[in-house]
């Protein structure tokens, strides 16, 4: 599976570590900031063109608190980014919400729950169904 | 839609009004928390504007955060609280409005932060995922935070309000949805 990463300066260590980590457990990695990008906006768009332009399924994007990413991604028709701090909304957002991404805060969330919150978005597949209305709402949206 | 048929702000006691007005957005699965955090508001002297949904009946999140969003573009409300299971959908629902900078927060530091810092106008949490004291810090964190103005959150904000294209015909129409939900009641989407 292929997990596309980026991160303003920040977030760039975790962003790291959690590259280190999806490698480690054999997903294909595209980050598209090998160098911190100026900002969250400039990170989380750089994710979002990559996400939307390729049918990538799964991506996070890395700030210091993760609200900035999530905020300024989902400015963008069609995206849906979920800014995510436990493993239950990983969880829940993968399914219910077909998140194409997820925002982490460096300074909120810390290493292993960091690993631990991708792992269950990673191996949670989007529900469709009665969800997809919602979906195509929000898809109707700016 | 005329004006007198939106919903107004709800009575708060004259002795603690703060004058503000608080649009209260949220789905099917946690209405009975949405009732707990609309006491909580009043109690501190909010008005509120109960955008819905008002029951427990199966609906869909982006019409409330859509409505909550309006509410706050429009200058009905000052500020937005919406949420769901996780606050995942309603909050992403409620930022892709004109004029809205939604904060998704699991946690009291993000909401003070979104406020601060990105001067975030509608605030989304999971209802479901989080406790009711825990939301109640959460919100108050948020209404009692300021927009602390720098060069630097004013050059992130601009960008954050240059990034999407405004639809006019999605802004204040109330039949921006119908055609999903003309589907959804003819049994198009099922599990």
């Amino acid at each position: 599976m292929k997990v596309v990463i980026g991160s303003d300066q920040a977030g760039f260590d975790l962003k790291e570590k959690v590259k280190q980590y999806l490698k480690d457990h054999n997903y294909e990695v595209l980050d598209v900031t090998t160098k911190a990008a100026a900002d969250f906006v400039e990170s989380s768009l750089l994710v979002t063109r990559e996400v939307l332009d390729n049918g990538i399924k799964k991506a996070i994007m890395f700030d210091e608190y993760g609200v900035g990413s999530a905020m300024a991604s989902n400015k963008v028709k069609g995206m849906v980014t979920a800014n995510v701090n436990e493993e239950r909304t990983a969880h829940m957002t993968a399914m219910h919400n077909g998140a194409k991404a997820i925002a982490l805060g460096s300074g909120i969330v810390g290493e292993k729950l960091a690993y631990s919150i991708v792992q269950h978005y990673l191996d949670t597949d989007y529900a469709g169904g009665r969800h997809q209305i919602r979906l195509n709402m929000l898809e109707e949206m700016i | 839609m005329l004006d007198n048929d939106r919903p107004q702000p709800e009575f708060v006691d004259p002795k603690i009004d703060k004058h503000t007005v608080i649009a209260l957005g949220n789905d099917h699965i946690v209405t009975a928390i949405k009732m707990a955090i609309s006491d909580h508001l009043k109690d501190e002297g909010y008005r509120v504007i109960d955008e819905g949904t008002h029951d427990n009946t199966r609906t869909h999140y982006p019409m409330y955060g859509k409505r909550v969003a309006e509410d706050v573009a429009d200058g009905r409300a000052d500020l937005g609280i919406v949420l769901c299971g996780t606050g995942i959908g309603i909050s992403t629902a409620a930022d892709k409005n004109e004029g809205i900078r939604a904060a998704m927060v699991g946690d009291a530091t993000q909401a003070e932060y979104a406020r601060r810092e990105l001067n975030a106008n509608v605030i989304g949490f999971g209802g479901i995922v989080l406790g009711r004291d825990f939301i109640f810090d959460i919100v108050d964190s948020f209404l009692n935070a300021r927009y602390a103005p720098t060069d630097d959150n004013r050059k992130l904000i601009t960008k954050i309000d240059g990034i999407a294209k405004p639809n006019p015909d999605q802004k204040d129409n109330v039949h921006f949805f119908d055609e999903e939900n003309k589907k959804w009641a003819e049994g198009v989407y099922h599990d």
